[in-house]
């Protein structure tokens, strides 16, 4: 037994080693010790208040014992373990530990020794073992502090990461933590790139529920092995059964009913379905051919969504619902449309487009077209508004293989289209509604003022995003385009050139308004810096200490969190038991992209917000529900230890 | 692209282990036993059969002989009508491999009582199940089918010299218990612990 001092103070940690020399040929073995043999264990016998931690392994290698496959040192190797003592501990004190291992060659011989060592009181001096027990600390694997993540295709486990300069080693091998993860005795298959990685492990072939995907990856260059710990949280068989499907089909059908009468989409349809009301009250061959149209353009937008997402993922991009709203780009846009859409129901204008005649109130003959695209443009005004229902059915069908995704899509589809298919199949499900008139034209005004609430909803995302001056740009642009608007509308000329001439200056300002759109994130504003900011080092930190934490994933296009902060998290209530609790309250904002807690989230299964994680001072997280309460989140903060 | 490696080795080495789902039918092998006796699995079908991967010189073993567990399993599988087969995998010049004269003896000394001690020095019986360790356990139901493969009890991993072996959750006896009351085997596969099984390298 080696220490790295022979005299302590009350208070102080030491460190202690226990070497190991083999002779040529022999071995003994790390703590999975692989398909045979079994790791050192020491057991000690200490005064109550003085603490030993567990061994703390170095790196292993690789030891064929053919057929079959071992883990564990040759030569020589030493086991850490760190000593706490306490503020009360009396010292002098002796430390005595138990040790027994294996040392095997072809055979295995079991070895056991009573080991003592007194530390005399005093300041804490380096000992002739301290070099060699803090070189041995730096071979003690680390965690991993790059984005990975772990995925299981098929029989085999691929890990995909990303490190600056991995390219500077020749080769990797993942030694797996515990039986049942991973094949041992096949050979793994790694490329390496620039800053990436991925490393390719055949699955064990017994079948035996691991909740982690936990071990230690060695890098290798020449002769020198740096090791890196890896822990990922697998999605156990059992959350999928929970969620099964066919569930998720239900949910993905009614979101989208819900869809329905969210503010951003509820004007466009009501709208459009008053005016084949008004055309016919009983079911015509017409106004059902314009319902399948519309559920057409619904559905196949929907499908080239789930196509996109798919793409996208495969090209390794971690996406989530709520995803294109992170982009300022995408969400000046929208408030650009719902502006416009705004204005339109506001005015009679008529362009001459599908999109501009939801203002005309009659039926002509480019309503088939018309229809069509009236469905594409309900779900691209549905997209910012996440119905809570949505949320996970859409994280959950983005982690799903690439048939199910699309199936839950088109199950969001279909409950989308629905409504307004039933209605124009039968209109006269409507005929409690008063004879068409003048009321039709005051509610088609009335429904410019949810699109404009929604429109200031997007500008506030924006205004997260962005700073100031970036949003009066996109104001700015949203009054250039109503002013081009208004030009058109006011101009009632009867010859063809004139009408195309005052065109003219729309199509300009309405170039000058994309021009305003910023491109890119500006710094955030002070107000945001306060509060303590997600990092994967800062969570581990904590949990060391033990605190309790509360992690709360978070974006401001998210309603669904911003709901739950508004009625539940900040009360006052909440936030008097989080500090007297002392419960550390962190903050992952999502609103701009960010890879570090895309890969968070993934690892809890996620692909979308809100999600929220209470840590008790031990194990696993909580995951609290996605829609809070008051007083399920008190009940939750109350019971956490 | 560069540093791409396509791994072809070992893959043959690897063809003969072959790992046996659960429930599953126990494939058949047939071995001479210490008296000169062909035995084969198959004979056994309408009982309970328990193989037990063993090597004398293994310390694992040696300990669980010395404590009387492997006996006292052996005792339990007797009285409930059990067949207990023991199998030896090392290959000839390998440590446990043993004539039939010295596996008698280790028997009588031992006070062990399987049915049959079971010759396997070509290993191809081992390799038929993936046994790994010694001990390695396998329960087969009446119907030849897999219900326990795994370790014989849960002293494994770190601290199996310390830990007493009467204390420990002996996982065969327990799957004979639950087999015998109709009931699914609740730990059905555990990790095997103990040496190497001592194949032909």
């Amino acid at each position: 037994m080696l220490t790295e001092s022979n005299s302590m103070k009350p208070g102080d940690e030491l460190l202690v080693g226990f070497k190991f020399t083999l002779n040529p040929g022999w071995h003994t073995y790390w703590e999975n010790p692989g398909d045979a043999g079994e790791g050192a264990s020491i057991k000690w016998n200490l005064p109550n208040d003085v603490k030993a931690s567990e061994i703390l392994w170095p790196g292993p290698e690789r030891i064929p014992v053919e057929p079959l496959m071992t883990f564990g040192y040759e030569d020589e190797v030493v086991l850490l373990t760190k000593i706490y003592t306490s503020e009360t501990t009396t010292i002098p004190v002796t430390l005595n530990a138990q040790v027994s291992w294996y040392t095997c060659k072809e055979i295995c011989i079991p070895q056991e020794a009573e080991v003592s060592i007194p530390i005399n009181l005093g300041n804490k001096t380096s000992s002739t073992s301290k070099d060699l027990l803090e070189q041995v600390l730096d071979q003690v694997p680390e965690q991993f502090n790059g984005t990975y993540r772990v995925q299981k295709l098929d029989d085999s486990y691929v890990l995909q990461g990303e490190l600056e300069n991995i390219d500077q080693y020749d080769s990797m091998y993942f030694f797996p933590k515990y039986y049942g993860l991973t094949n041992y005795s096949e050979n793994q298959l790694y490329e390496i790139n620039k800053d990436s990685f991925s490393l390719q492990i055949k699955a064990s072939e017994i079948e035996i529920e691991n909740k982690s995907f936990e071990g230690v990856v060695a890098l290798n260059k020449n002769e020198e092995i740096t090791f890196i710990e890896i822990d990922y949280p697998l999605v156990t068989n059992d959350t999928s059964q929970e969620f099964n499907i066919l569930t998720l089909i239900v949910f993905a059908f009614l979101g989208g009913l819900i869809l329905n009468v969210m503010p951003c989409v509820f004007p466009i349809l009501s709208i459009k379905i008053l005016r084949f009301v008004e055309q016919s009250r009983d079911s015509t061959y017409k106004t059902l051919q314009q319902g399948l149209l519309f559920s057409l353009g619904v559905i196949i937008s929907f499908l080239t969504i789930a196509a996109l997402l798919i793409a996208l993922k495969s090209g390794g991009e971690s996406i989530g619902w709520g995803y294109q709203l992170q982009s300022p780009v995408v969400v000046s846009l929208l408030f650009y449309l719902f502006v416009v859409l705004g204005f339109i129901f506001m005015s009679n204008i008529v362009l001459g487009s599908g999109l501009a005649r939801l203002s005309s109130i009659s039926l002509n003959k480019s309503d088939s077209l018309e229809s069509f695209l009236t469905g594409v443009l309900a779900v691209i005004v549905a997209s910012p508004c996440t119905a809570p229902f949505m949320g996970s059915a859409i994280g959950f069908a983005l982690l799903q293989p690439s048939f199910y995704s699309i199936l839950i899509f088109l199950g969001l589809g279909i409950g989308f289209s629905l409504p307004y298919l039933i209605l124009s199949a039968k209109p006269s499900l409507l005929s409690f509604l008063p004879k068409p008139g003048q009321w039709m034209e005051t509610f088609k005004q009335f429904m410019a003022f949810p699109m404009w609430a929604s429109a200031l909803w997007l500008l506030w995302v924006l205004s997260n995003q962005v700073n100031n001056q970036e949003v009066i740009q996109v104001l700015l642009g949203a009054l250039l385009i109503t002013t081009g608007l208004w030009l058109i509308e006011k101009n009632n000329s009867e010859r063809d050139w004139v009408r195309w001439l005052m065109r003219l200056p729309f199509l300009l300002l309405f170039i000058f308004s994309l021009w305003l759109i910023p491109t890119s994130y500006s710094d955030l504003d002070e107000s945001k810096q306060d509060q303590i900011a997600y990092t994967p080092q800062l969570l581990e930190d904590l949990r060391k200490e033990n605190s309790l934490v509360f992690l709360n994933f978070t974006a401001d296009w998210c309603i669904t969190c911003k709901v739950n902060e508004a009625v539940a998290l900040k009360t006052s209530k909440v936030r008097k038991l989080i500090s007297d609790k002392n419960i550390t309250y962190i903050e992952a904002d999502w609103t701009r992209k960010d890879p570090i807690i895309s890969s968070t989230l993934e690892q809890y299964g996620r692909t979308g917000l809100p999600l929220y994680l209470l840590f008790p001072s031990k194990g696993d997280p909580l995951i609290l529900p996605e829609i809070l309460t008051e007083d399920i989140l008190l009940s939750y903060l109350t019971e956490v230890q | 692209m560069k540093n791409f490696l396509l791994a072809i080795l070992f893959i043959f080495a690897q063809t003969s282990f072959a790992f046996i789902a659960m429930d599953s039918e126990a494939p058949n092998f047939e071995l001479t036993d210490t008296y000169g006796n062909k035995v084969s699995l198959e004979s056994f079908k309408g009982k309970k059969v328990v193989l037990e991967w063993t090597n004398h010189g293994c310390p694992f073993v040696a300990k669980h002989y010395k404590t009387k567990n492997m006996q006292s399993t052996q005792e339990l599988a007797k009285s409930e009508d059990v067949v207990w087969l023991s199998i030896i995998s090392s290959a000839p010049g390998t440590q446990g491999y043993v004539t039939n004269e010295e596996a008698n003896n280790l028997t009588t000394t031992r006070e062990a009582s399987p049915a049959h001690v079971l010759l396997d020095p070509t290993g191809k019986a081992g390799m038929l199940y993936n046994a790994k360790t010694t001990p390695h356990m396998y329960v087969i139901n009446e119907e030849g089918l897999l219900k326990y493969q795994g370790a014989i009890d849960d002293a494994g991993g770190r601290g199996f010299m310390f830990k007493d072996l009467q204390e420990a959750n002996n996982y065969v006896k327990k799957a004979i218990k639950e087999l015998n009351q109709g009931k699914r085997v609740s730990d059905p596969i555990t990790k095997p612990y103990g040496c190497s099984v001592k194949y032909a390298g």
